[in-house]
């Protein structure tokens, strides 16, 4: 007896089909070629394979996901790439930015404002990809949250020329085009996927989001 | 998966193969009985059913507050979409705007220390002023007062009556005293205007009902106290 059974992701359900032939056959049964998962072999070669090449692996995976989606085109390469949501990116990004706040305040609040960012940015990304579900988008949590999450990376680049510059409109500018920069992707990813009539309703709290985020970057 | 062959092929032993019957299972997951339905994400789906329209319309009215419009706008249908992202507006702008106004009246900007506080203060008024506060009321109105309103109405009630706040605050940037005090007592009498107007019909009917009006009002007054105390404080530079 045989089954093959998929993963319904659409409606949480587990479709499949079942062979209730019995194996007449152990001859037969013995030729039978067990289809060896390709993962399987992944496993064991990843395994013995040094951390250097392990790290630069996972790098140039989030480099690439980075890429697709700063660069905002609507080619199906960056849909799938997208599909293959990780955490590791938004983390590295959101810890840099609030190491780069925290150290360039000359005040004694440096711990505060590590905190305070490294709760904006999750909970900020939980609260908004929780809105966008709740108004009935088809947005995947994680997926959601991760490309909340790539998209701080501009507002990063913004925080780090500050420290450089001392000049106020020229850090203002700076931040502005970063924070443009970050909502334009941001926004060009959820809008495919919130109906019409309630697009601004979603995007509404991403602009916010990198608004706050923004102003942390100005002001420190 | 084997293919056994087509029909009347005979196997080793003798027996007829027949193609083997297919059942289509389709395997769907219980949904989950929650003891405790109100902590669940799905129950909050009900509240967000509305569409951008809906959002204008709502703050339309609690801005022209004085006309008993609100009912008609939300209907059976209460949103907790206005109430979060409205509070959260707001405090953003308090955090911004109340640390703007000050470096606006500081004379030397080089010694100018950001007030991170004004973040946390900030969360825990607007918040309280936006949930707990109506919550709290709303369960009074409901089960004591015996009122036809939910507390999700009240909720969504007070959400839309601090919409006025997110114009008055971003004008009390303007670090002038008495600018600041005209444009918060504006935001007062609107938004207690617009709460007082749309719950007249169950405060009339009789006096207990009638007293609702009196947190209502004191809790609005103690909001712009805070504001004008806490956030936009002016403090001058004494002259000898």
């Amino acid at each position: 007896m045989e089954f093959e059974v998929q993963d319904n992701q659409a409606n949480n359900s587990i479709q499949g089909v079942i062979n209730l032939q019995p194996q007449v056959n152990q001859v037969q049964a013995q030729q039978q070629e067990i289809p060896i998962k390709q993962t399987d072999l992944q496993v064991s070669s990843t395994l013995e394979e040094s951390v250097a090449v392990t790290l630069l692996r996972d790098l140039r995976q989030i480099g690439v996901k980075l890429r697709c989606v700063l660069v905002p085109t609507m080619s199906s390469n960056n849909a799938k790439e997208l599909r293959n949501w990780d955490l590791w990116g938004p983390l590295v990004f959101c810890l840099m930015l609030a190491l780069t706040l925290s150290l360039s305040g000359n005040n004694d609040d440096g711990p505060g404002i590590f905190a305070t960012i490294f709760v904006l940015i999750w909970v900020g990304s939980f609260v908004v990809t929780l809105n966008a579900q709740l108004l009935g988008g088809k947005v995947s949590f994680f997926q959601s949250v991760c490309v909340l999450g790539y998209c701080v990376f501009p507002i990063n680049l913004g925080a780090l020329f500050t420290l450089f510059f001392s000049f106020f409109y020229l850090k203002m500018f700076l931040v502005i085009g970063c924070f443009l920069w970050s909502t334009y992707s941001a926004v060009g990813f959820m809008k495919q996927l919130i109906p019409e009539q309630k697009r601004i309703l979603a995007l509404y709290p991403v602009i916010l989001f990198y608004l706050f985020l923004s102003w942390f970057a100005l002001i420190v | 998966m084997q293919n056994f062959g087509s029909n009347n092929d005979l196997d080793e032993k003798g027996n007829v193969m027949t193609e083997q019957p297919k059942i289509k299972v389709k395997f769907e997951p219980k949904p989950k009985q929650s003891s405790c339905p109100i902590c669940t994400v799905e129950y909050y789906q009900q509240f967000f059913d509305i569409e951008q329209r809906d959002v204008y319309m709502r703050i339309r009215c609690s801005l022209l507050s004085w006309k008993p419009e609100f009912y008609q706008c939300v209907g059976k249908n209460p949103d907790l979409w206005g109430p979060l992202w409205i509070s959260t507006t707001i405090i953003f702008i308090l955090f911004a705007g109340g640390n703007l106004s000050r470096f606006l009246l500081e004379e030397n900007k080089k010694h100018f220390k950001y007030e991170y506080n004004y973040m946390y203060v900030a969360v825990f008024i607007v918040y309280a002023m936006a949930f707990i506060i109506p919550i709290i009321l709303g369960i009074i109105m409901k089960y004591i007062l015996k009122s036809e309103l939910g507390v999700f109405d009240i909720v969504c009630m007070y959400g839309y009556s601090l919409s006025v706040y997110m114009f008055v605050l971003i004008l009390c940037i303007i670090p002038y005293n008495e600018a600041q005090w005209f444009f918060l007592m504006c935001g007062l009498a609107n938004s207690t205007i617009f709460l007082l107007v749309n719950l007249w019909d169950f405060m009339k009917k009789n006096k207990q009902t009638a007293l609702i009006a009196i947190p209502i009002i004191s809790f609005n007054v103690a909001l712009i106290l805070s504001f004008k105390f806490y956030f936009f404080r002016l403090i001058y530079a004494v002259d000898d």
